[in-house]
């Protein structure tokens, strides 16, 4: 018998099923980091000897400075505990948009697909008005009337943020239902809604999931751009957007004040952004 | 001496992606030379299309293939997983036709500039569309892939594997995804081509009528090694293998005995059948599990032995006298269907015109006809997956129980996300029978109809995405009789499925249907299937029923032009 003058090695024959870490390597630094900046975020301020809205120090302090890390503000604030409480607020605020956003239109994406006819196009020219008005725009008008306050913020952004997974949902169920097992569902008996939520819906979530996980990023940096221009909670809370629009007549005296909160903010939509990313890439591997 | 254009000695490939690696392929050898054509036969999972794959040297970009042996293409040495040395060889000394045309043909270009580019020029390429019988090979010259039928993209796939003039062509299942008549035309034009041309052919088919027609000799494959070789009238009349032996017995042909089980004694689906169905009559019946084992194996068990009333849960309706006419179980009166076509309000495409049936109760009726006939349009109005445009269609039973179907492919009709158990008890709940049903009575309906269709209960726990196509094909069955239904509508069940499994589920179908006394519509484009199962015989062509005739005898009794085309398909 001949043998091929290059022959691959055959793999090992006997062996487990390896469980594959489904992240590469800058998924993971992105992971491992939000994952710490999370557990900072939560825990940091319990730990800090600082209020985030009492002056304890002097003002002015640069970074680096003794008992305050990363400075002080103008009104002697420590900046490091604002930072936390800031970024945990931040946070918190992006996931609840998010989710209200995500479930919204999830609602009326589903019933519009799967109801199909009037109902159908009377959803989706209400999604088309939404989506044709400069989404911002009518956030600050909303969050505006609603006078200024984080709550009124992520209503605002929910407002016009539902019509995108609305569409995306409506996609998916429109595709789903006409698919076999839905149509072998239906000649077993299954009807309305026991048929969406069975043989419908889970083929959805993963794609609604997936928008909603890149799109945290998007919403904390409009939800700090709202509070940058005053639309948030008002002084002294601790809110990254407004820290760093307080701090800016400060800019060529005290760098730090405007410039540390504005960096949070960018760093933070960054690391969900690629944790998102991430996500997307470990569910499609998994045949999502 | 005609020369070798390829010999593969002792070829063994693994893949390693899986652990253990998968010994796709163990030691196999054979040879073929110029004008001859061998045919590589083998069910899913036997390497014939590993073996196809490694000497077209495609498995040369996947790092975690590896192989040992010889092969030899007209007499240059290569090695099936390296790329070196393939350049000037593939597609060029060995060419390819695919099972699917339309995803080998690329989108984007005429096929003009496809066959221009291997056959050099304009006039040459329509030489050659002209030698693989297009009709009108300007007008295919300038067309884009979507434009052309089936049948006609499989020839210009023929047509371009044969430009380059190669001393092997590789033709793996080429003729799988098309009609039976254009099939035969396909074979044909294929076996002149080559005979023009000398050159050799590798046939990799799980069809054994195919390769019965279109090879001189055939390697009949199993768990990737070569359990049978020899010339195809010697392997196809007197098969020596016992394995090969059992694929030729699973085929169908007219010549079929439609009264027993199909298949040899193994095929074991109905003993155990018969098994679970002995509990249900045990008090009354004489006959145990033994004497019926003993008879079938005597090869003396007919279907008629299954005496619907002993087990049956439907019964006759109370209403109906001796002698009266029964009810239908299904009945068309003049149904069409037209869809709006793109050009405009008022266009209509007519896919039924004035289609009158009649399925009686425990009547069982095959709908045969060719793709585009109209017959699966047929089977989704009786469903009430669609309505129909004209015309009254009346079932016995008006309920949701009176209807169930099976879909052609198995594994797109099982919701992927849930369980066996989750499918099958959701069967039971949405009926009408079941819905008030206790959960223990629910589960062991469940667990009665695996019995039945003989699937491991073990199974229950399991989505289909870890069954094996027979399987599923099984489990959808399972959910379509866990409650009877009046009629049970069959969308081509078998025609994704290997020829020793097929048999299986014709046979799980033809006793189901016998021991539950349901009555079955089966569409089909393969009308030795619809002898076996049916009684009756609809030939539907272009949305008009245009012959009935009994499954018994068809070939002596079809008249039209039509059914005899579809008769000569059957390759015997």
């Amino acid at each position: 018998m001949l043998s091929f003058p290059e022959t691959k090695p055959l793999a090992a024959p006997i062996g487990l099923p390896r469980l594959r870490w489904p992240f590469s390597i800058g998924e993971t630094i992105a992971v491992t980091s939000l994952a710490l900046v999370v557990i900072l975020s939560i825990v940091g301020p319990l730990l800090s000897p600082y209020s985030p809205i009492i002056p304890s120090g002097d003002q002015f302090l640069p970074p680096g400075s003794r008992g305050h890390l990363l400075g002080t503000d103008n009104l002697g604030m420590d900046i490091a505990t604002r930072l936390m409480v800031g970024a945990r607020t931040s946070l918190f605020a992006a996931v609840v948009t998010t989710a209200c956003t995500a479930t919204l239109g999830l609602i009326v994406g589903t019933i519009a697909g799967f109801v199909g006819g009037w109902l159908d196009t009377i959803l989706m020219r209400i999604t088309d008005i939404f989506l044709a008005f400069p989404g911002p725009i009518v956030a600050m008008a909303i969050s505006a009337a609603l006078g200024a306050s984080l709550s009124s913020s992520i209503v605002g952004i929910a407002i016009v943020w539902w019509p995108l997974y609305a569409r995306i949902a409506r996609g998916e169920v429109r595709r789903t239902a006409t698919s076999m097992h839905v149509e072998a569902a239906r000649m077993s008996g299954s009807r309305g809604i026991p048929l969406v939520l069975r043989h419908i819906l889970p083929a959805t979530l993963p794609t609604v999931a997936i928008t909603a996980s890149l799109d945290i990023g998007g919403v904390i940096a409009v939800l700090s751009a709202l509070s940058f221009i005053g639309l948030g909670t008002p002084a002294p809370a601790p809110e990254l957007g407004l820290m760093a629009s307080t701090g800016m007549q400060y800019l060529l005296s005290s760098w730090w004040i405007p410039v540390l909160p504005g960096l949070c903010v960018g760093v933070l939509a960054l690391l969900c952004n690629y944790t998102g990313d991430g996500l997307r890439g470990a569910l499609r591997s998994r045949g999502v | 001496m005609t020369p070798q254009v390829l010999d593969v000695r002792e070829m063994s490939i693994s893949y390693g992606s899986r652990v253990p690696a998968l010994l796709a392929v163990s030691g196999v050898s054979f040879s073929v030379e110029s004008g001859q054509c061998l045919g590589v036969v083998g069910e899913s999972g036997s390497g014939k299309s590993t073996t196809g794959l490694a000497i077209q040297g495609l498995l040369t970009r996947d790092p975690s293939v590896s192989a040992t042996g010889s092969l030899t293409i007209a007499g240059t040495e290569l090695n099936p997983v390296v790329e070196r040395g393939w350049e000037g060889i593939r597609g060029r000394t060995v060419t390819t036709v695919f099972q699917d045309p339309m995803s080998s043909l690329d989108p984007t270009m005429t096929i003009g500039r496809m066959l221009t580019f291997v056959a050099g020029s304009k006039a040459e390429s329509l030489r050659w569309l002209d030698e693989v019988e297009i009709r009108d090979p300007a007008a295919v010259f300038r067309s884009y892939p979507h434009q052309l039928s089936g049948g006609m993209r499989q020839r210009v796939m023929i047509a371009l594997a044969l430009a380059r003039r190669p001393a092997l062509l590789v033709a793996d299942e080429p003729t799988t995804a098309l009609d039976v008549s254009v099939q035969a035309q396909i074979l044909k034009l294929l076996r002149r081509e080559q005979e023009a041309l000398g050159c050799g052919i590798v046939f990799v088919t799980h069809d054994l009528g195919v390769a019965k027609a279109m090879c001189d000799e055939v390697v009949v494959m199993r768990n990737g090694c070569i359990v049978e070789r020899g010339t195809s009238a010697r392997v196809f009349g007197a098969p020596e293998s016992e394995y090969a032996r059992r694929l030729m017995e699973s085929r169908l042909t007219m010549a079929t005995d439609r009264h027993r089980p199909v298949g040899l004694p193994e095929a074991t689906v109905v003993n155990a059948m018969v098994e679970s169905l002995n509990e249900g009559r045990a008090e009354t019946a004489t006959t145990t599990v033994d004497a019926v084992t003993a008879e079938w194996n005597a090869r003396s068990l007919l279907w008629s032995d299954f005496a619907p009333a002993d087990v049956g849960e439907v019964s006759v309706p109370p209403g109906a006298s001796p002698g009266a006419a029964p009810i239908a179980a299904l009945e068309f009166t003049a149904v069409t269907k037209s869809y709006p076509t793109g050009g405009g309000i008022a266009r209509l495409k007519t896919v039924l015109s004035e289609v009158s049936l009649r399925v009686e109760k425990r009547e069982s009726v095959a709908l045969v006809g060719e793709s585009g006939s109209g017959k699966s349009t047929i089977l989704r109005i009786a469903a009430g997956l669609e309505s129909a445009s004209g015309g009254s269609v009346q079932r016995s039973d008006v309920d949701a129980d009176a209807v169930q179907v099976i879909f052609q492919d198995a594994g797109a009709s099982l919701t992927p996300w849930l369980t066996v158990e989750q499918l099958l008890t959701e069967r039971v709940r949405n009926s009408k029978r079941g819905g008030k049903v206790s959960a223990k009575d629910a589960a062991r309906l469940v667990g009665l109809a695996m019995d039945r269709v003989s699937l491991d209960r073990a199974l229950l726990t399991s989505k289909p995405s870890q069954l094996s196509g027979g399987q599923r094909q099984r489990v959808a069955i399972a959910r379509a009789i866990v409650i009877p239904p009046t009629i049970l509508l069959c969308d081509e069940p078998t025609s994704a499925l290997d020829v020793s499994i097929a048999s299986t589920v014709l046979n799980l179908l033809n006793l189901l249907r016998h021991a539950l006394g349901i009555s079955v519509l089966f569409v089909t484009h393969d009308l030795a299937a619809a002898r076996v199962i049916s009684d009756r015989i609809l030939v539907i062509s272009e949305g008009q029923i245009i012959e009935s005739v009994p499954a018994e005898n068809v070939s002596s009794t079809v008249s039209s032009d039509y059914a005899r085309r579809l008769l000569d398909a059957v390759l015997s």
